[in-house]
């Protein structure tokens, strides 16, 4: 190796060095150097070269020859296969939730996908975003598993300009396009992705339609017990919620698809029951959400239609341990019967109910309706009758007048009787979707699986995507210390003994 | 020829663990990437005390919420993951560089070159005493993040993604180490050239502005930097797998072609 290699060498990496320390800026200095330090071990190879003469016999160059042959011809198939195999999004997700193999809803919506042909779907991914690093691998995975879905990798300056509208209000990494329209993906996980994905395929909303005016939650309310977040989620899955006030309209409106009936804290008016009646007897579909202590003439419509609604709030010794809340009113639910509502809710996917009444499904109105229970609380629970105690935190125990046992907390319906199927779900529950819980653990699948469920869209029933939940407390300070003190001091020391007594040995 | 090739084998790590700088590597190796880990859970653990305090009023977060990105992976394995490439790659040079060089300048490498053995058997038994040692390397040094991974529920498949990665990268480092040592009797030079190349190859950004759009597109695809993450992240991706593999064949057929030249001439 010759000092023309070794001034290169150096020259490039002071080239080099220079343009890391200045993130990543091309000065004259380095540009100078990255340019000269290959040109002089370019000068270096074809001295060496020259050396080839040493090669004397025909037999030693055409050796020579060969080998330089094969060298070649490796770098030339190392080049090719890594230039070939870049596009490529075979992989192996090893992450513990297989955070990056996409779910079963993306890929019945990739199958949606109109053709690529006919001016598809397009995924627009811009590398230069906060999230791009962490979203790569994503974006990528829908590459690999929707054929019809065109990515593109591309800068924000090159975004077209409907996307660039999106982009002029807030920053994003992903967005999805569709014929000129596109459509704002937040966060940019998997569940997002392809909830806009869904927006842009589906071609008529879902309407929800919530009763209001007696007390429910308030759908605007940012707060924690509000159900603005709720409405979002609606929305995100492409289902316009509104609210309905009853005696306004007298009648449930033709446009609803499902009706929402969050605990209603004051009676409703005959009226209203009637009409709420009459859209369920047309095949109407009915989200009943109720709240231990709060009751009305509601409960009696329910009633008629074969469910149980008993008085008290559940309880249950066993679920509460494992919350910060230690008040046994809060419900971890795990139990679940076979139901396309709890489809793949198993007890490793627990819900998490913040006081909750019981509710059965007690008897069909009609021989051939078809009511089950579908989720239960443990064998543990029972049902307070003290519910002013229990919700203002006071101890409370079971008594032997108590119902006791696996209580069931969530009940399905169907009244297959006219043309169009009647479905009701009833929750004992309306915090379940509270801005503070529809977040927590696995309540926002229960949510959506009705709401698909009652819109006779079982397609997308199942655990929505998600990513890699983490565990904020993993390793406290005090177990990494004594780990550390191990690894980092006492293991170097022992194979410095090692070394010690190898070098002692080569030398005796 | 398996009883040669072992034979060559077990010389090949008898001369890496005779000599006490295999051992400086190693204990420098498990010390430093201990201390790396360490500094991470120690930031990660205040972090997640600040974030957990009643007091603190951060503004997008509510009191006691650590926000979803503060977490183990983001804020420990995806910083050590960059902690590890760069120890692997300031600490194989000096294993890999006395390894063809040494012979050379003792002359021991004209035996090799005169006796019936093949050079290719040469070339493999040094080539994988080398990637033994990256391997021992990586093993050691992956008891501190394995107890972690554990704890924080990322599942030890995680940890074998991670450390599969930095296999790769480390064992793709250690044939680039030994393809410099095969070229020279300088064991400085055949260092200096191991941290060049791999330097060289991290990002081609530079070239940019100076080459077309095509040229500089399949530049990118050689750059080295961005594969780490992947890994770290719990994907072993193909691509990245055939990337590493190219450089280790590359590496390999030098230090074989340096050795059959050597032969020739």
């Amino acid at each position: 190796m010759g000092s023309l290699a070794a001034a290169g060498l150096v020259m490039i990496l002071s080239g080099l060095g220079a343009y890391y320390a200045t993130d990543r800026e091309l000065s004259v200095f380095s540009a100078v150097n990255l340019i000269g330090g290959p040109l002089l071990l370019i000068a270096a190879a074809v001295v060496q070269a020259r050396r080839v003469g040493g090669f004397s016999g025909a037999r030693s160059r055409r050796a020579a020859l060969r080998s330089a042959a094969v060298l070649v011809s490796v770098i030339a198939a190392a080049l090719l296969l890594t230039h070939l195999t870049d596009d490529w999004s075979a992989a192996l997700d090893l992450t513990i939730e297989r955070s990056y193999t996409l779910a079963t809803q993306t890929r019945a919506a990739c199958d949606e996908m109109p053709p690529a042909a006919s001016g598809g779907v397009e995924l627009l991914f811009f590398e230069e975003a906060k999230l791009a690093k962490e979203v790569e691998l994503l974006v990528r995975s829908y590459r690999a598993v929707c054929p019809e879905l065109r990515v593109r990798t591309l800068s924000f300056a090159e975004a077209p300009p409907a996307a660039r509208t999106l982009l002029e209000r807030t920053e994003a990494t992903v967005v999805a396009c569709q014929a000129g329209r596109c459509e704002y993906v937040g966060f940019p996980s998997e569940e997002n992705i392809t909830n806009a994905l869904l927006r842009l395929a589906r071609r008529s909303a879902i309407s929800a339609y919530f009763l209001i005016g007696h007390g429910e939650v308030d759908l605007a309310d940012e707060g924690d017990d509000g159900y603005s977040g709720l409405v979002a989620v609606l929305d995100a899955e492409g289902i316009e919620g509104r609210g309905w006030i009853g005696p306004a309209s007298g009648a449930v409106p033709e446009r609803a698809d499902i009706v929402i009936v969050a605990a209603p804290a004051r009676n409703l008016l005959d009226a209203e029951i009637d009409a709420l009646d009459a859209y369920l007897r047309r095949g109407g579909r009915l989200l009943a959400l109720l709240e231990p202590g709060v009751r009305s003439n509601f409960d009696d419509l329910l009633a008629r239609w074969g469910f149980d609604l008993p008085d008290g709030v559940l309880a249950d010794e066993l679920s509460s341990p494992l919350l910060e809340d230690p008040n046994p009113i809060t419900l971890l639910v795990n139990g679940f019967g076979e139901h396309p509502v709890v489809r793949e809710l198993d007890v490793r996917t627990m819900l998490v109910l913040p006081g909750a009444r019981m509710v059965r499904a007690a008897r069909k109105p009609e021989p051939e309706d078809r009511l089950r229970n579908i989720a239960y609380t443990s064998r543990a629970a029972w049902l307070e009758q003290n519910v002013e105690a229990a919700l203002s935190g006071l101890p409370i125990a079971p008594d032997a007048a108590e119902l006791r046992g696996e209580l069931p907390v969530v009940a399905a319906a169907r009244y297959p009787r006219g043309e169009r199927e009647t479905r009701i779900v009833v929750v004992g529950d309306r915090d379940f979707v509270s801005n503070r819980t529809l977040a927590s653990l696995y309540n926002r699948d229960l949510l959506m699986n009705a709401v698909w469920w009652l819109a006779e869209d079982e397609r997308w029933i199942a655990i929505r995507p998600k990513l890699w939940t983490p565990d904020h407390h993993p390793l406290t300070l005090q177990e990494t210390l004594s780990y550390f003190y191990f690894f980092a001091f006492a293991l170097p020391e022992l194979l410095l003994l090692l070394g010690i007594a190898a070098w002692y040995r080569q030398r005796a | 020829m398996t009883q040669r090739l072992w034979a060559l084998l077990c010389k090949e790590l008898h001369s890496l663990f005779a000599s006490p700088i295999a051992y400086v590597v190693l204990t420098a190796f498990v010390s430093l990437s201990a201390i790396f880990f360490f500094q991470h859970v120690v930031t990660y653990n205040r972090l997640l005390f600040l974030f957990q305090g009643e007091a603190i009023g951060m503004a997008g977060f509510d009191a006691g919420t650590p926000p979803r990105q503060l977490n183990i992976l983001e804020e420990v394995f995806i910083p050590t993951s960059g902690d590890l490439s760069l120890l692997l790659l300031a600490l194989i040079p000096l294993i890999t560089m006395r390894m063809f060089a040494e012979e050379k300048a003792t002359g021991t490498d004209e035996l090799l070159l005169t006796t019936p053995i093949r050079l290719w058997e040469v070339a493999v038994a040094k080539h994988a005493a080398a990637y033994f040692f990256v391997f021992l390397l990586l093993a050691t040094s992956s008891v501190f993040p394995a107890v972690a991974i554990e704890k924080g529920r990322l599942g030890l498949e995680h940890l074998l993604a991670l450390y599969l990665g930095q296999l790769g990268y480390g064992v793709a480092l250690a044939a680039i180490g030994l393809a410099c040592s095969s070229l020279t009797r300088s064991q400085i030079v055949a260092a200096v050239l191991a941290y060049a190349i791999p330097f060289v190859l991290l990002d081609f950004g530079w070239l940019e502005p100076l080459v077309s759009e095509g040229v500089a597109s399949f530049l990118g695809q050689l750059a080295l930097q961005e594969r780490f993450e992947t890994f770290a992240r719990g994907v072993l991706e193909l691509r990245h797998a055939v990337y590493f593999a190219g450089l280790t064949s590359i590496g390999f057929t030098v230090s074989l072609t340096s050795l059959e030249l050597g032969r020739a001439r």
